[in-house]
C-alpha cells in the first residue's frame, strides 16, 4: 500500500513536471482566483474596521443648564451608566466646560470679550455619553425623557453619523459583490483550465494510460496521479498566495491606519491569528473543486 | 485453459467481427490463430484479456467465467495473462529495464522485489546487457523482446501475442518465434495470431483458421491454407 501511494505520488510529480508550461498556467489562475479572494477578505476587514472607528466616534452630549448643580450631574450620570445599553459617560463640569471653549477661542478676542462682559460662568456641565452599540442611542435618548432630569436639559447634541455609516456600509457591500463577482468568474475559468489540463495530460500520457491498464494496473492507480495533480496545484496555489498576502498586507496597513489617526486596522495580525483558517480553508474548497473537476474530465477523456 | 463458447461480437451499426465461434485451449499448448485482415483474429485474441467483450456467448480463462468481468477486476485478469503487440507499447522515455519493471510498479510489487524478477526475465530474452538502453537504441527485434520480458515479468499462464513479428525482418522474426516457443517450453500457453504463412508452417503446431469472423478449420500441426 505504501509503495503504491508513493508511487502515486511519484507518477503524479511526474506528470506535473513533464507538462510544466501547463502546469504553471493552471496555477497561475488559481493564484489569480485566490488573491481576488483574500483581497476580498482584506478590503472587508478594513471594511469593518472603518465601520468600527466611525460607530466608535458616535456619542450623545447632554448640556445641562448652568445652574444644575454637580449632584444632579453625577446622580444622572450614575442613572446613564446603570442602563447596559451604555458603554460610558463622560462628565464635564461646567468650570471645565469653560476652560474648553476659552481654550477653542484663544486667539479670538472678540468671543473673548463678550464672554467677559457676560457675569458668571454660562456653561452649564455636560455629560458624554457612548453606547454599546450604534442602535442604542435613540433609547438612551428616550431614557434622558425621565421627568427626573427632563427640565435640568438645556440642549441633547447627537452626531448620529447614521449616514457615514451606512454609506461605508453599501461601499462595503458594492466592494464585496464587485469582489464576489471577479472570485467567481476567476474561479469558472480556474475550473475551466483544470479541466483543460487533465484532459491534455491524458491525452499526453494515453500511451502511458494504456501501457499501464495492459499490464495490470487498477483504475484507481490509473487515476490517482491525476486527482493528486490537481492537489498539488491547489497547494501550489495557496501557499504562493499566502506568501504574497503577508509582505502585501504588511505593505498596506500601515497606509491604511493613517486613515484611522494612527490606530492599528491590525490586518496583519489578522491574517496571522486566522492564517490557518483562511487559507487552509481555500486550500481546502480549491482542492475540491480541482478534484471534482479532474474527475469529471477523467470520466468523459479517460477510459479506464 | 481457454474456453470459448458460441462467441459472437457485433460492433455498432452491424459489423459483425465474429459469429458462433467456439474453442477450447488447453494448458501449455502452443496455438496459431490465422486469417485475412478483418476476419476476427484480434477481436478473439482481445476478448481473453477482456479488451473487447463478446455480445453473446462466453468467455472462460483458467476457469474464470470473464463474460461479465467487472471493471475492477480486469487488472486482476491481466496480471495473469501476458500480452505482446506488434506495435510494441514501449515508453519511449524509460530504459529497457524501466520498461520491464513498469509493469510491476503499477501492480504495487515492491523495489527489491523488482530488482529480482527483472534482470531474470532480461535473461530469457537475451536482453541483459542492454538494461541501460532506451527503445529507439534497440532495433525492432529487441523491442518486442523487451516487450515479451514486459509480459513475463507476472509469470502469466497464457501469453496472447498478436501479429509480434509484424513489423519485424525475417531474422528478428525467428527469433520472436524461437522465443515464444522456449516460453511455451516452460508450461505457458502461447496463443499467436499471425498471417505470416512461414511462421505458421515452421510452427507445426495447432492452427485455428478463421475466415468472415467463423473457425473454418482446427488442425493439431496444422498449416497456413488461405
Amino acid at each position: 500500500m505504501f509503495i503504491l501511494a508513493y508511487r502515486v505520488v511519484k507518477f503524479a510529480l511526474q506528470n506535473f513536471w513533464r507538462n510544466i508550461w501547463l502546469s504553471l498556467i493552471t496555477v497561475s489562475m488559481l493564484v489569480l482566483t485566490l488573491l481576488s479572494v483574500n483581497v476580498l477578505i482584506m478590503l472587508n476587514a478594513v471594511g469593518q474596521k472603518a465601520i468600527a472607528y466611525v460607530e466608535d466616534r458616535v456619542e450623545v452630549s447632554v448640556y445641562f443648564n448652568a445652574d444644575v448643580t454637580d449632584e444632579k450631574v453625577a446622580d444622572a450620570a450614575g442613572y446613564l451608566q446603570g442602563l447596559s445599553q451604555v458603554r460610558n459617560v463622560g462628565i464635564i463640569t461646567a468650570d471645565e466646560a469653560l476652560d474648553k471653549f476659552k481654550t477653542r477661542h484663544a486667539a479670538d478676542t472678540a468671543i473673548l470679550q463678550s464672554l467677559d462682559e457676560i457675569d458668571g460662568n454660562p456653561f452649564g456641565p455636560t455629560l458624554v455619553i457612548k453606547a454599546q452599540d450604534v442602535d442604542a442611542y435613540p433609547f438612551i435618548l428616550d431614557a434622558l425623557d425621565n421627568p427626573q432630569f427632563r427640565d435640568d436639559i438645556r440642549e441633547k447634541d447627537f452626531t448620529s453619523y447614521e449616514e457615514i455609516i451606512s454609506r461605508i456600509e453599501s461601499t462595503t457591500e458594492r466592494i464585496r459583490l464587485f469582489g464576489l463577482g471577479l472570485s467567481l468568474t476567476f474561479l469558472l475559468i480556474a475550473i475551466l483550465i483544470v479541466f483543460n489540463t487533465v484532459r491534455i495530460a491524458i491525452f499526453i500520457h494515453r500511451e502511458e494510460i494504456g501501457i499501464m491498464k495492459l499490464v495490470g494496473a487498477s483504475n484507481g492507480f490509473v487515476r490517482a496521479p491525476f486527482l493528486l495533480e490537481s492537489i498539488i496545484y491547489g497547494a501550489l496555489a495557496t501557499g504562493i498566495v499566502a506568501a504574497l498576502m503577508y509582505p502585501t498586507v504588511a505593505f498596506l496597513e500601515p497606509k491604511f491606519d493613517l486613515y484611522f489617526d494612527g490606530q492599528s486596522t491590525g490586518l496583519v495580525s489578522y491574517f496571522v491569528e486566522n492564517g490557518w483558517i483562511i487559507f487552509g480553508g481555500q486550500f481546502l474548497v480549491l482542492s475540491l473543486i480541482n478534484v471534482l473537476s479532474t474527475m469529471v474530465a477523467m470520466r468523459k477523456y479517460l477510459k479506464v | 485453459m481457454i474456453h470459448i463458447k458460441n462467441v459472437s461480437k457485433v460492433y455498432p451499426p452491424n459489423i459483425t467481427a465474429l459469429n458462433d465461434v467456439s474453442l477450447h485451449i488447453r494448458p501449455g499448448e502452443f496455438v496459431s490463430i490465422v486469417g485475412q485482415s478483418g476476419t476476427g483474429k484480434t477481436t478473439l485474441a482481445k476478448m481473453m484479456f477482456a479488451e473487447e467483450r463478446p455480445s453473446k456467448g462466453r468467455v472462460i480463462i483458467g476457469g474464470w467465467d470473464i463474460t461479465d468481468i467487472r471493471d475492477n477486476d480486469v487488472p486482476l485478469l491481466r496480471r495473469q495473462i501476458g500480452v505482446v503487440f506488434q506495435d510494441f507499447k514501449l515508453l519511449p522515455k524509460k530504459t529497457v529495464f524501466e520498461n520491464v519493471a513498469f509493469a510491476l510498479e503499477v501492480a504495487g510489487v515492491g523495489p527489491r522485489r523488482i530488482r529480482e524478477v527483472v534482470p531474470q526475465v532480461l535473461r530469457i530474452v537475451n536482453l541483459q546487457e542492454k538494461v541501460g538502453r532506451y527503445p529507439r537504441q534497440l532495433s525492432g527485434g529487441e523491442q518486442q523482446r523487451v516487450v515479451i520480458a514486459r509480459s513475463l515479468v507476472h509469470r502469466p499462464k497464457i501469453l496472447v501475442a498478436d501479429e509480434p513479428t509484424g513489423n519485424l525482418d525475417t531474422i528478428h522474426t525467428h527469433e520472436i518465434i524461437d522465443l515464444l516457443k522456449k516460453i511455451n517450453e516452460f508450461g505457458t500457453t502461447v496463443v499467436l495470431v499471425t498471417h505470416n504463412r512461414e511462421v505458421v508452417n515452421g510452427l507445426h503446431k495447432r492452427v485455428i483458421t478463421l475466415e468472415d469472423g467463423q473457425i473454418v478449420s482446427d488442425v493439431e500441426e496444422g498449416r497456413y491454407k488461405l
